[in-house]
């Protein structure tokens, strides 16, 4: 076994870890605590993985990203600390069920499909980042501007939406 | 078959299954939120364990999981804005109390 | 303005100003009668001096109407007046109680003027009109107390019977206007053949009708439940009498095998009415028949071919009939009914109008110098002198005998027992009219010769027949004072009293046939309405079984469809709770249910 299966697999085994503590724990607090370190084990499976670019942008946007969660979480949730020892769940059978059936069948897919030849090695991160740029300027370039467009929209909606209504006052 | 390509897999399939239960299984806006962010992240995880093992020279992959990765951003806009024009209205994201869309 | 038209009009404005004002009806109504018998008596002696005078007014086309004063005319329209005017007179105080004086004035000038205009029509048309008229007056007049019972079917009986009868009248009148092609009486008269046989025929049934002869005599009897004048105008002067106008009239006419038949009506009527009157224990009602039985005796005497018997008879008849009326209403009004046992000794109490009673009633069984024996014996003359004289002075002797006996009769019961009186208001004029008709019963006698000059006619003169006539009067008053009614009729006594009614009278032989057939064509109609409506039915039974196949076939087809759809939305309605949980859910589950078959698919291939 190579070391970078070890990394592959300490890593995913944290980040899956990880996941399930956001919903073992009672206090939201930890929930988002959490997620953000399984996000981070999450770039350093990319890293192990050789994707230096992917893991960097994985870990810078999921600590910004899972600190505002945590923000949002403790200002809507009841019982951000978990201290009621709260159940804020439900169908929780169906869900397991569910999740195991989703887990059982994407292993299944990923067991018994023939991936065909795999490759040993892998561009170095420069190339790797020279390639990405390529890509995103030339063949992408229209999906990546679209990208951009559509999450400028997307933010500007969302500040729309949660401004309080307006309480027009007419002159008269 | 490669090892680390298979560990990556079940790695992603785990998330995907978490990701599942969590956002069948939670009550709150913002959780269900984070089993999507879970779900999106197994995503994202099979798409670069594809680039590394099977296509290492196509740019393109890596672009997907940047696509994805707004995604997830947009979704979390998307998702707070809708969070707070719900708490300011209702005084609370709890779904069990919104159903509103019934049809 | 002319005589004639005042005769006719003068009653009748009277009549209407009655009705406008609404008060002093008494005294406008002897004022419209006096100008009317001014008027009358005017026409009279212009006839009498030779000038006739006639009034042609526009009518139909090429039938002018006619008012003609002949001698005849004048001589009725006067009897007419005079005697209307006295009866007039004494139902001025007769219905001195009575709550609706203006009506009953009114209706009787109006029954006045249509009889004036009956007596001085001088064409056919305006004769049928005024016909009608009486014909309705009457009925109004019968029917004027129409709150006590058995008015009102007396007065609808009396109406429906002349009514009847009256189809001869105008089926005659369409036959002689037809053959003479004019509607003047005058010429018409000289109709022959068998059109003046058929329309003989048929004016006799008309005259049957209206002045009450056998078979048809019923209804008179029964129109005694009218007010007391009017049954004394009814059967002296006016609505009995047209009948015998009409057959005096048209006597020229008629062939002779249509006088027999006149005459032989006649003669059974003088005998049944004679022997009904006989029989009855009412007093009225027992003048009412004695009116059919002297109006037969007129028949006679225009069947045996003088009508100048039956017109003086007529007269007579007129005068005395009208006051044995008036003394009647006296004798009700004093106890309160017209029941013979009831007015027991009556006259004792009312001496004076008692008296005048039995001269009236002895000038009605035909006692000199009394007017009844004069017309009595020109009759009984007429019958001998005529061809069939058997049969016919046998009629007119019974008649006469039969007369004395009824009349004696109710002398007897009005002088003997004796009964509870009271006073009665108005007798002053009730005595007054009487009065001047009783004198008028008397006297008239001595005016026949004058008359007879006048229409320049001499009557055949008999001593047999003044003998036999006069021994037939005492005969019958001796019968009637002396021997009881009950004697005297023996077993025909129950039947005289139904009015000698041929097994069940009128209701068997003319009422229970007319309901019979009316009851047919209810049937029928029934029948045809059931049938109607069952076609109706039918194409309603049609209808709703294309509606029912339109509901449950194509509508059906097309709702059900339409429900299946709702059902089916409403099933899928359930799966959205717009919980986000749960629609997350059944994503979920949609995707692995999807995915299954996909996988096998997979391991298959």
């Amino acid at each position: 076994m190579s070391a970078q299966a070890f990394f592959i697999g300490f890593f995913g085994l944290a980040s899956v870890w990880f996941g399930v503590v956001v919903f073992r724990t009672h206090s939201m607090m930890r929930s988002a605590l959490a997620l953000l370190f399984s996000q981070t084990a999450l770039g350093a499976l990319f890293l192990s993985m050789q994707a230096e670019f992917l893991g960097v942008l994985q870990i810078m946007m999921m600590a910004t990203e899972m600190s505002i969660m945590a923000i949002f979480m403790v200002m809507f949730m009841m019982d951000p600390g978990g201290l009621g020892e709260m159940d804020m769940t439900h169908q929780k059978r169906l869900s397991l069920a569910a999740g195991f059936v989703a887990f059982a069948a994407a292993v299944a897919a990923a067991v018994f499909v023939d991936w065909g030849p795999v490759a040993s090695v892998a561009p170095d991160a420069a190339q790797q980042t020279h390639d990405l740029g390529v890509e995103l300027l030339g063949r992408s370039m229209l999906i990546f501007e679209t990208a951009g467009i559509t999450i400028l929209t997307a933010m500007i909606a969302a500040t729309a939406v949660a401004m309080p209504p307006v309480k027009r006052i007419r002159n008269k | 078959m490669n090892i680390e390509l298979l560990l990556a897999l079940v790695t992603g399939a785990a998330l995907f299954g978490v990701g599942i239960y969590g956002a069948l299984s939670q009550t709150n806006l913002v959780m269900i939120m984070m089993g999507v962010e879970l779900i999106l992240a197994a995503a994202m995880v099979n798409l670069v364990a594809f680039w590394r093992y099977l296509h290492p020279d196509a740019a393109a992959a890596q672009m997907f999981v940047l696509i994805v990765m707004t995604v997830m951003a947009i979704e979390m806009a998307v998702g707070f804005g809708v969070a707070i024009a719900r708490f300011r209205a209702k005084g609370s994201v709890e779904m069990e109390e919104a159903a509103e869309l019934k049809g | 303005m002319s005589l004639i038209a005042s005769a006719i009009l003068a009653p009748l404005s009277a009549a209407l100003l009655i009705l406008l004002l609404r008060r002093l009806p008494a005294a406008l109504a002897l004022l419209g009668a006096g100008v009317g018998l001014l008027a009358s008596l005017g026409l009279l002696v212009d006839a009498s001096h030779g000038i006739g005078s006639a009034l042609i007014l526009p009518g139909l086309p090429d039938l002018p109407l006619r008012l003609v004063a002949t001698p005849l005319t004048a001589l009725l329209s006067s009897l007419v007046a005079v005697i209307s005017s006295l009866v007039l007179v004494y139902a001025t105080g007769y219905m001195k109680q009575d709550s609706e004086k203006p009506r009953f004035f009114a209706t009787l000038l109006f029954f006045v003027s249509a009889m004036q205009t009956l007596v001085l029509a001088g064409d056919w048309i305006l004769l049928l009109a005024a016909w009608e008229l009486i014909g309705l007056a009457s009925y109004l007049l019968i029917g004027f107390w129409y709150r006590r019972s058995g008015v009102r079917s007396a007065a609808t009986r009396a109406f429906l019977v002349t009514r009847s009868a009256d189809l001869g009248l105008y089926i005659a009148v369409f036959i002689l206007i037809a053959s003479a092609g004019s509607s003047d009486i005058a010429i018409t008269l000289n109709t022959d053949g068998h059109a003046a046989v058929a329309a003989g025929l048929l004016l006799l049934i008309a005259v049957m009708g209206k002045s009450a002869q056998t078979p048809l005599h019923d209804w008179l009897q029964r129109a005694m439940a009218g007010p007391t004048p009017v049954s004394a105008l009814l059967h002296s002067a006016t609505l009995v009498a047209a009948g015998a106008i009409l057959l005096i009239r048209t006597a020229p006419m008629l062939p002779p095998e249509v006088l027999l038949t006149i005459g032989i009506v006649g003669g059974i009527t003088t005998v049944v009415t004679g022997l009904i009157a006989l029989g009855e224990p009412d007093l009225k009602r027992l003048l009412a028949a004695s009116t059919s039985s002297q109006y037969g005796l007129m028949l006679v005497a225009v069947g045996a071919g003088v009508p100048l018997a039956a017109l003086l008879h007529l007269i007579a008849h007129a005068a005395i009939k009208s006051s044995l009326f008036l003394g009647a209403g006296v004798f009700q009004h004093s106890r309160d009914s017209t029941a013979l046992s009831d007015l027991a000794g009556v006259g004792r109490d009312r001496p004076r109008i008692f008296f005048g009673f039995a001269l009236a009633a002895l000038a009605l069984a035909g006692i000199p110098p009394l007017s009844g024996f004069f017309s009595k014996d020109a009759i009984i003359a007429a019958t001998l002198a005529s061809t069939k004289a058997p049969i016919l002075a046998s009629l007119a002797l019974a008649g006469t005998l039969l007369t004395g006996a009824y009349m004696a009769r109710a002398l007897r019961a009005l002088w003997q027992g004796s009964g509870k009186h009271h006073d009665i208001a108005g007798l002053g004029w009730m005595g007054a009219g009487l009065a001047g008709l009783v004198t008028l019963a008397i006297i008239l006698g001595a005016a026949f010769p004058a008359i007879e000059t006048l229409l320049g006619v001499r009557l055949p003169e008999n001593t047999l027949a003044q003998v036999l006539g006069l021994s037939a009067a005492l005969g019958g008053l001796a019968l009637g004072w002396l021997i009881p009614v009950q004697r005297l009729l023996g077993p025909l006594l129950p039947w005289a009293r139904q009015g000698f009614a041929l097994a069940g009278g009128f209701d068997t032989w003319m009422v229970r046939p007319a309901l019979g057939i009316a009851r047919g064509c209810e049937q029928l109609e029934r029948q045809l309405c059931a049938g109607v409506l069952a076609v109706g039915r039918l194409g309603l039974s049609i209808g709703r079984a294309v509606l029912r196949g339109d509901e449950q076939g194509i509508d059906g087809l097309i709702f059900s469809l339409a429900r299946g759809t709702v059902n089916l939305g409403e099933r899928a309605r359930t799966l959205q709770s717009g919980l986000i949980h749960r629609e997350l859910a059944v994503t979920v589950v949609g995707t692995v249910l999807i995915f299954i078959p996909l996988f096998i698919i997979l391991l298959i291939f």
